[in-house]
């Protein structure tokens, strides 16, 4: 397979990378993997809650995205397209683990087991006492979403860490904007209930 | 419980999705409705304390291994298409071409060699070494050779010759906990820790292998 020497790879651009992937580039595309699997990785790892799925996943979307070059157009952009395969890999993955019944997930059915080399808190270096105190709230956080059902849990990761307005979560999951708006009031009506303690310090 | 009915405005003001119109109409609501204010401001807070907590970026543990296996799966698919597209070539070629290859993918053969193994193991209070009678591997290109690990206490079975597996395969085993020879028949069974028959191993009158298999569960 053809691999052409690659120059800084933070000056490519996608566009460049995409194109020489698509000529069978693989180290082109290494590049767009280095580049993105950190996002990847934060978006399986949000809506699965298991770092092994999580990783596994996450190179599934990959792999999916080298499939598909082929027909992907230029015009667009690369982390969005590749964020919707992710997306979808990971939605199809929450979907057949679903439990059947009222639709919540159960705490117990899934793990938040951290993998040697995880890094689940954001960075920085707060005081040890404030780093224990950011983990607690990060697991209470994690735990709460875990309770989500998959469309719920589905739009909270797409808004509130993704930051993607009601129009591209709709072309992502899709649906209508009233779904979308329903679904964000609910799943943050059950995060309430469950993380009230959490974020009334901040009030 | 009831369901608490939704209220779009406020969730469009949260997230600012309101234009200047509806956001200063919104405004005033909230000065005149404290209940309201009260609920705006504990979403608003519940939004940021998911948003400090919710890194939309993390390390990846074991980045680098995450490239390689997907460089590897790169080069499997290829590899595969490759193949496909030799395999759409006419049917004499193809036959020639399916006697010159091993008639098991390698996943395949391995499994089948480990399965076609005899092994007798003592019983459940003597020490697990199993005793190797003989093995049979369909792939004849594939040798077995067995010895017993004192540290990890077990019979580790050796396969010299298997193709690569692909990366994608996931390999996994069976515990088989006894088994039991019949003379008459010259077969031997094994059982799994619930009793269960896993797996009968006879031959037939050519002195080839018969195997009979138990469905794995879901």
């Amino acid at each position: 397979m053809p691999a052409s020497a690659v120059s800084d790879p933070i000056e490519v651009s996608d566009i460049d990378l995409v194109k020489r992937s698509q000529a069978g580039d693989t180290r082109a595309f290494d590049i767009l993997v280095t580049r993105y699997r950190g996002r990847i990785y934060a978006m399986t790892y949000h809506l699965i809650q298991n770092e092994t799925e999580a990783w596994d996943l996450a190179q599934e979307a990959f792999i999916k995205a080298w499939r598909a070059l082929p027909n992907f157009k230029l015009d667009a952009g690369f982390y969005t397209w590749l964020y919707r395969i992710a997306h979808n890999v990971s939605y199809d993955w929450l979907r057949k683990k679903k439990i059947q019944g009222d639709g919540e997930f159960d705490d117990e059915h899934t793990s938040h087991r951290a993998a040697a080399g995880a890094e689940t808190a954001p960075k920085g270096d707060p005081a040890p006492d404030m780093a224990m105190r950011n983990a607690e709230v990060g697991q209470r956080i994690q735990a709460a979403i875990a309770k989500l059902s998959p469309e719920h849990r589905q739009v909270i990761v797409l808004r509130e860490v993704e930051g993607l307005a009601y129009e591209e979560i709709a072309e992502i999951i899709p649906c209508s904007l009233g779904t979308i708006m329903s679904r964000l009031f609910y799943a943050r009506k059950k995060l309430q209930e469950q993380l009230k303690d959490v974020y009334e310090t901040t009030l | 419980m009831k369901p608490p009915s939704e209220n779009h405005d406020l969730i469009r003001w949260l997230d600012g999705e309101m234009n200047d119109n509806e956001r200063a109409s919104f405004d005033e609501q909230l000065k005149n409705n404290p209940l309201l204010a009260k609920e705006a401001e504990e979403l608003r807070a519940l939004s940021a304390t998911i948003r400090l907590h919710m890194p939309a970026e993390m390390k990846m543990p074991h980045s680098d291994f995450f490239n390689s296996q997907i460089q590897v799966r790169i080069s499997q698919m290829e590899a595969d298409d490759a193949r496909s597209n030799v395999a759409a070539a006419p049917i004499w070629f193809a036959v020639f071409r399916w006697r010159r290859q091993p008639w098991l993918v390698a996943a395949g053969a391995a499994a089948l060699a480990v399965l076609s193994f005899v092994l007798l193991r003592p019983a459940q209070d003597a020490p697990s070494q199993s005793t190797i009678l003989s093995s049979y591997t369909p792939n004849t290109h594939v040798r077995a050779h067995t010895f017993h690990d004192e540290e990890a206490d077990a019979t580790v079975l050796m396969l010299d010759g298997l193709d690569e597996v692909p990366a994608e395969k996931k390999i996994s085993g069976i515990t088989v906990q006894r088994s039991e020879m019949e003379p008459e028949f010259a077969s031997t069974t094994l059982f799994d820790a619930a009793g269960e028959r896993l797996l009968m191993i006879s031959r037939d009158s050519t002195g080839s292998p018969l195997i009979w298999t138990k469905t794995p569960r879901g």
